[in-house]
C-alpha cells in the first residue's frame, strides 16, 4: 500500500496538533470543573486573529500572540458566564460558537469583502506550532500530576468546597484554566491558519469537538490525550490521500465516524472530576 | 402574570443585545441609524418582507422544537443541522418517487423526513444511553456525517444526481409542494405545519405523562430513577423526537420553499434552532416567537446588505450576541438589582 508510508504518520502529527491543543485546553478547564464546549468558536477565533493580524503587519508572531490573546479572552467570557453568572456550561459554549460564527462572517466581508474567508497572508512554518504544543502538552502533564499548582487546580475540580476550605479561590482557578483553554485554541486556531495560509469559516470543522472527545478517552490527562489525538489525525492524514480512491464526500466523514465510535467504545471508564459541570455557590457569611 | 416574569429577562437581553450591536455597528463604520431602520424595514415592512420573515422562520421554529425537546430531557441536540439534511432529502425522495394524491402526497413526505431525522437522532440517543458517549459531540458529528453524505448522494455520480448544472435532485411532484399564500412569496403552509407541531410538542411535554418524564429526567435524573421512570429509555426517546423534528424542518423546507433537494440549501438553521431553542427558554410556545425573531434576523439581516447599508452578516453578530445574553439570567437580573437599587435605596443588603 503506497498509501501507509513514512509522510503519512508525519502528516498525522501535524494534523493532530490542533486537536491535541484543544485538548490539552479542555483537560485543564474540565480538571478545574468547567465544561467548554466553545473550544470550536475560540479557536476559530484565534485562525482569524492570526489572518487579520498577519494581513495587516505582515508579522506572523505578533499574529500568533494575539491570537493566543483572543482565544483567553473568549475563555474568560466563558468562566464570566458559566462561573460567575452560572449559565449552563454547554448553553454559554454554544453561545460562544454561534457568537464567533457570526463575527467571522461579518468581519471577513467588512475587512475583505468576501464572505468568510481571507486572502493569502503572511505565515510562519506550521512545524514550530507543532513543537510548542507537544512541549506543553509534555510540561502539562507534569504540572497537573506533580505540582503543587497541579493539586490545586484538581481539588477546585473534584471538591470546590474542600478547595475553598484550604483557601483556594475557586472562582479565580476557573477564571484562570478557562481562560488558559482559551489561550489554547487560539493557538490551535493559529496552527490551522498557518498551516492553510489563509482563513476560513469551516477550518476548524469539528476539530473543537473532536478535541474534547480526545480529552475524554486520554481520561482528562494530557499524554493519553496527545495519543487520541494522533489516533484522529491520523485518520484525518488518511482521509486526504483516501479520497483518490473513494468519494471525497466518504473519506471526509471518516474523522467524524471514528470520533462516534470511539466515544461509543469508551464505556464509562473516564473519570470524571466531580464537580464538572456544577456551579460553586460560596457560602454566604 | 407569570409569563411577563418569563418574557421580562428575554426582552431585556435582546434589548442589550440590539444596544452592543449598535456599537458593534458603529465601532466597524456603518451607520446605525440606516441598519436598524433597514433591518425593521426588511423585517416587518410590507406583506412581502413579512413573508419572508416567515419563511425564514419556520425550518428555525422546527429546529427550536428540535433543540428544546431534547434540553428539556437534559440534552443537547447541537447536530439538528445533520438531522434536518437528512429530513429534507428523504422527504424529497418521497416527493418525486411515489405518485399520491394531493394532502395525502405531502404528508407521507414529512413522516419520511421525520423517520430519517429519528434515526439520527436515535443514534447519538442510544450512545447516550447504552454507552454514555456525550451526546453534544457525537450528534455534532453526526451532523457532518450527514451533511456530507446528502452532498454524495446528489453530486455527480451520486445515485440522485437530477440536473446537469447542479448538485441537486430533480422538482418533487406538484402533488407534494406545499401550497404558498402570496404570489411572488416563498412563503408556504409549512409555517402553519410549524405551529400545529409546536402546539403538539407543548402538549405532550406539559399535558401528558410521557412529557412529565422527560422533563422529570431533564431536572433530576437521579430522582427520576428513583421515582421509577426509566431514564435510559427516556434519554433514547428525546433525541429521536428531537431528531424527527428536525427531519420535519427540513421536509417543510423541501416541500414548501425549494420543491428539491439541493446540496448545502442550509444557511445554518440547525445553528439557529440553538439559539431559537435557547431564546424561548425551551417553552414550545415561546419558540414560535423566537424563531419569528431570528427569521427577521435573517430577512432584516438580507434587506442592509441589498440596500448596501451593511453586510447581512451583521444581523448574524447581533443573533449570537442575543443567545450570549439570554443564556445568563444572572445578568439581567443584575441589571435588574441596580435598578432596583437605585429606586429604593440600598435596602437589600
Amino acid at each position: 500500500m503506497e498509501i501507509l508510508s513514512l509522510n503519512l504518520f508525519i502528516a498525522a502529527l501535524r494534523l493532530a496538533t490542533p486537536i491535541a491543543l484543544v485538548a490539552l485546553g479542555e483537560t485543564y478547564s474540565e480538571r478545574a470543573g468547567v465544561i467548554n464546549v466553545g473550544v470550536e468558536g475560540m479557536a476559530l477565533a484565534g485562525a482569524l486573529t492570526t489572518a487579520v493580524v498577519a494581513y495587516f503587519t505582515g508579522q506572523p508572531w505578533l499574529a500568533l500572540i494575539a491570537a493566543i490573546g483572543v482565544g483567553a479572552l473568549l475563555g474568560a467570557l466563558h468562566a464570566i458566564w458559566s462561573v460567575y453568572l452560572r449559565a449552563d456550561h454547554v448553553v454559554s459554549g454554544a453561545a460562544i460558537n454561534l457568537l464567533v460564527l457570526g463575527f467571522a462572517l461579518f468581519l471577513t466581508r467588512v475587512i475583505w469583502g468576501w464572505r468568510g474567508t481571507s486572502p493569502s497572508a503572511p505565515t510562519m512554518d506550521a512545524w514550530i506550532l507543532v513543537g510548542v504544543g507537544l512541549s506543553l502538552i509534555g510540561l502539562s502533564q507534569v504540572y497537573i500530576f506533580r505540582t503543587p499548582w497541579g493539586l490545586r487546580l484538581r481539588v477546585v475540580g473534584e471538591h470546590p468546597r474542600a478547595a475553598d476550605t484550604a483557601g483556594i479561590n475557586v472562582y479565580r482557578t476557573r477564571l484562570v484554566y478557562t481562560a488558559l483553554n482559551g489561550a489554547l485554541c487560539g493557538l490551535a486556531g493559529a496552527f490551522l491558519f498557518n498551516n492553510l495560509g489563509r482563513f476560513t469559516d469551516g477550518m476548524v470543522g469539528g476539530r473543537g469537538f473532536i478535541g474534547i472527545a480526545a480529552m475524554v478517552v486520554g481520561n482528562y490527562r494530557p499524554l493519553p490525550a496527545l495519543l487520541a489525538a494522533y489516533l484522529f489525525g491520523f485518520v484525518d492524514a488518511l482521509q486526504m490521500r483516501l479520497q483518490d480512491y473513494i468519494p471525497s464526500q466518504f473519506s471526509l466523514m471518516l474523522p467524524y465516524v471514528l470520533t462516534v465510535i470511539v466515544l461509543a467504545g469508551f464505556l464509562g471508564k473516564a473519570q470524571v472530576p466531580k464537580a464538572l459541570g456544577k456551579p460553586y455557590i460560596k457560602e454566604q457569611g | 402574570m407569570r409569563w411577563i416574569k418569563e418574557i421580562g429577562p428575554v426582552a431585556g437581553a435582546i434589548i442589550l443585545a440590539l444596544a452592543v450591536g449598535a456599537i458593534v455597528t458603529a465601532l466597524t463604520g456603518y451607520s446605525v441609524p440606516q441598519v436598524f431602520k433597514y433591518l425593521a424595514i426588511g423585517a416587518f415592512g410590507g406583506r412581502y418582507q413579512l413573508a419572508q420573515t416567515l419563511t425564514q422562520a419556520t425550518p428555525i421554529l422546527f429546529t427550536s422544537l428540535s433543540f428544546l425537546i431534547a434540553f428539556r430531557a437534559g440534552l443537547f441536540n447541537i447536530g439538528a443541522e445533520g438531522q434536518l439534511y437528512l429530513g429534507a432529502f428523504f422527504a424529497a425522495w418521497a416527493g418525486f418517487t411515489f405518485n399520491l394524491p394531493p394532502v395525502i402526497h405531502p404528508v407521507v413526505c414529512l413522516l419520511f423526513g421525520a423517520i430519517a431525522g429519528a434515526v439520527w437522532g436515535f443514534i447519538p440517543g442510544w450512545l447516550r444511553a447504552k454507552r454514555g458517549a456525550n451526546e453534544f459531540v457525537t450528534t455534532m458529528m453526526l451532523s457532518y456525517v450527514a451533511i456530507n453524505l446528502t452532498s454524495w448522494l446528489v453530486a455527480p455520480g451520486g445515485p440522485f444526481h437530477g440536473t446537469q448544472w447542479a448538485n441537486q435532485t430533480v422538482r418533487v411532484l406538484t402533488s407534494a409542494q406545499f401550497p404558498r399564500f402570496l404570489r411572488g412569496a416563498q412563503l408556504s403552509w409549512g409555517i402553519v405545519v410549524g405551529v400545529l407541531i409546536a402546539f403538539v410538542v407543548w402538549y405532550l411535554l406539559f399535558r401528558t405523562p410521557r412529557g412529565y418524564e422527560l422533563r422529570a429526567v431533564g431536572q433530576n435524573p437521579l430522582a427520576a430513577e428513583y421515582g421509577g421512570i426509566n431514564v435510559p429509555r427516556n434519554l433514547i426517546l428525546a433525541l429521536t423526537l428531537a431528531g424527527a423534528l428536525a427531519g420535519l424542518g427540513g421536509a417543510a423546507e423541501i416541500l414548501g420553499t425549494h420543491r428539491r433537494f439541493i446540496e448545502l440549501f442550509s444557511p445554518g438553521y440547525g445553528w439557529d434552532g440553538i439559539a431559537g431553542g435557547l431564546i424561548a427558554r425551551a417553552h414550545p410556545l415561546g419558540a414560535i416567537l423566537a424563531a419569528v425573531l431570528m427569521g427577521a434576523l435573517r430577512a432584516g439581516g438580507q434587506a442592509i446588505d441589498r440596500a448596501g447599508v451593511a453586510p447581512a452578516d451583521l444581523a448574524a453578530v447581533i443573533q449570537g450576541l442575543v443567545i450570549l445574553f439570554v443564556v445568563a439570567p444572572e445578568l439581567i437580573r443584575y441589571f435588574q438589582r441596580l435598578v432596583r437599587r437605585e429606586k429604593l435605596g440600598d435596602i437589600e443588603s
